[in-house]
């Protein structure tokens, strides 16, 4: 790498110097919060990218900054420095076209399922008849046929998820953001949203960057997981997943899985032991 | 899936129950209130009976009862007029306040602007205000309209703007992400937010436009119920003077509850959507 990530790219042979399948790039970027009037560094010097088309999964100790990180990717907040790069373009309003899902599913209580899954096509200005004949496509796939009618506090927790799910995917923007969707998910649920995850995403080919806790989900859903100091957060290392695609849940019992994971364990107890340190 | 499925059905249909169940229900709901009114009336009769208290004095709840019976014609007449200058007065004060409310949810500099005089609005005293109201617009339905929509344009516009601000960063940040601009915010997601604050702020609207509407009657008038109590009071007609603050409460309850009910129209999820949250919690 040859500049710095505080150059703000005006420079006409600036964008040259970046891979061009990049479809994120975040190069030393740094974010300082304020708690009591004292400076409080939550991000620094974070550097790493996500090709176009890959999964990519962020783990690391609570409170170690990953959230702000996603806000600063999907345009919501500003680094303190650095640069946030949107395939190969760091001016571009990334408000938009970064989608973004969160542990909530942000269901509008006072739109029908189908309502609030076209939401995202009709803030592009897609007519609500042609929105949703795209939404009635998936209806199937997200378990949602026969609900398109009902109202959020009438779906159970998985369901409302996949609706969630179901409104990220229809705004088919450049990269889709995921703050621990599946969080509030029982066990249960969380294995067979895993297996349709990876299904659906194998079809799709979507940029996605996932941020979780759960190191099993991680590896089976990414092509590569990086994992986050304790706060300042920064990336502290990343673990290539080479296991087969498609992939099922009989992975998760092979050495290579076994491997990895005791691996990314071992990286992330040695964060949350420096984190406890006063 | 399937049995989830089943089960959130059978969850969706709970809440259509039949109409005898509904009746059961208002039942139990208002019987208590019911009988706390029975015992009420007939302690009132026995002490008016057993200390021969003078009609004139206090009627007792039969007294009143009669004079409902016997005036209903004069006593129905005059009720229009002042359920009329109720709904016209409240129907202002409610597309004046939902516009106010808009306006100040729009604009930082407009809430500045104007907010500091809806609260003075509040502070002025309606009693020295009517009078005047008499002298610029005349007798007739107009100064008791103002009245009415003085008095009740208030907690509409302040229960609006607490709602309009109410609003879930999160979802705020999901419209931004999904590339909504700052209109698509406010008509999408804080007006919706903000129509159950404004049910609130209607109920208390309408409980008190009624005694506005009396006010305005008793400052100058020539029909309504509150002109029929001032004019009743001196001719030692008291159980007139009570019939007609029956109708008042009566009046007030039904026109309460009639907003229960377009609420429940107008916001269906709301009632559903809270009740599950309290549920869960």
């Amino acid at each position: 790498m040859l500049t710095s990530g505080k150059t703000d790219g005006s420079s006409p042979g600036a964008q040259t110097l970046q891979p061009a399948d990049y479809a994120i790039e975040v190069q030393l970027l740094s974010r300082e919060m304020e708690r009591d009037s004292q400076p409080l560094p939550v991000l620094r010097d974070v550097h790493f990218h996500v090709e176009e088309g890959e999964f990519v999964s962020i783990i690391g100790p609570s409170g170690c900054g990953k959230s702000t990180l996603l806000n600063i990717i999907a345009g919501l907040d500003s680094p303190t420095s650095g640069t946030v790069t949107l395939h190969g373009s760091q001016d571009r309003q990334r408000l938009g076209s970064v989608g973004y899902m969160q542990q909530k599913d942000l269901l509008m209580p006072w739109r029908s399922v189908m309502d609030n899954a076209i939401l995202g096509l009709e803030l592009q200005g897609v007519s609500r008849r042609d929105a949703s004949d795209r939404a009635r496509q998936h209806l199937g796939r997200f378990g949602l046929e026969g609900f398109e009618n009902a109202y959020p506090h009438e779906l159970s927790g998985g369901m409302r998820q996949r609706a969630a799910f179901l409104r990220t995917v229809l705004a088919d923007q450049e990269v889709f953001l995921l703050d621990e969707p599946f969080g509030a998910l029982d066990a249960l649920n969380r294995t067979q949203i895993h297996q349709w995850v990876t299904g659906l995403w194998e079809s799709m080919r979507k940029t996605i960057i996932l941020v979780t806790h759960d190191v099993d989900e991680a590896i089976l859903l990414s092509d590569r997981v990086y994992v986050m100091t304790a706060r300042p957060g920064t990336m502290k290392m990343v673990q290539r997943v080479d296991l087969p695609r498609p992939r099922s849940m009989d992975v998760i019992s092979t050495a290579e899985f076994m491997a990895m994971k005791s691996t990314l364990l071992t990286s992330i107890r040695e964060e949350a032991t420096e984190g406890s340190l006063p | 899936m399937s049995a989830e499925v089943q089960q959130t059905r059978r969850a969706g249909h709970q809440d259509t129950g039949s109409l005898a169940g509904s009746m059961d229900r208002a039942i139990r709901q208002w019987l208590p209130s019911l009988l706390i009114v029975v015992a009420i009336l007939v302690a009132w009769e026995m002490y008016v009976r057993v200390f021969d208290v003078q009609t004139w004095l206090l009627p007792a709840p039969s007294d009143i009862g009669t004079a409902l019976y016997n005036d209903a014609g004069l006593l129905w007449r005059h009720t229009r007029v002042t359920l009329s200058e109720i709904i016209v007065g409240f129907g202002l004060a409610l597309a004046s306040g939902v516009l106010l409310a808009t306006a100040i949810g729009l604009s930082r500099t407009l809430e500045r602007a104007i907010y500091p005089f809806v609260i003075a609005s509040q502070t002025i005293p309606i009693i020295v205000i009517a009078p005047m109201l008499l002298i610029w617009v005349g007798y007739g339905l107009a100064p008791k309209v103002i009245v009415v929509a003085l008095i009740s344009f208030f907690p509409i516009v302040v229960n609006m703007v607490d709602g309009l601000k109410s609003v879930d960063r999160d979802m705020v940040n999901l419209m931004r992400t999904l590339g909504a601009n700052r209109l698509q915010v406010f008509f999408k997601v804080q007006v919706p937010t903000s129509l159950p604050y404004l049910f609130s702020g209607m109920r208390v609207a309408i409980a008190v436009s009624v005694i506005g509407a009396v006010i305005g009657e008793w400052v100058g008038s020539s029909e309504g119920l509150g002109y029929l109590m001032i004019r009743s009071k001196p001719q030692f007609l008291t159980e007139r003077v009570f019939a007609a603050i029956a109708i008042l409460s009566v009046m007030g309850v039904g026109l309460f509850a009639s907003i229960g009910i377009i609420e429940r129209f107008a916001i269906p999820w709301w009632r559903a959507a809270r009740g599950q949250q309290t549920s869960e919690n």
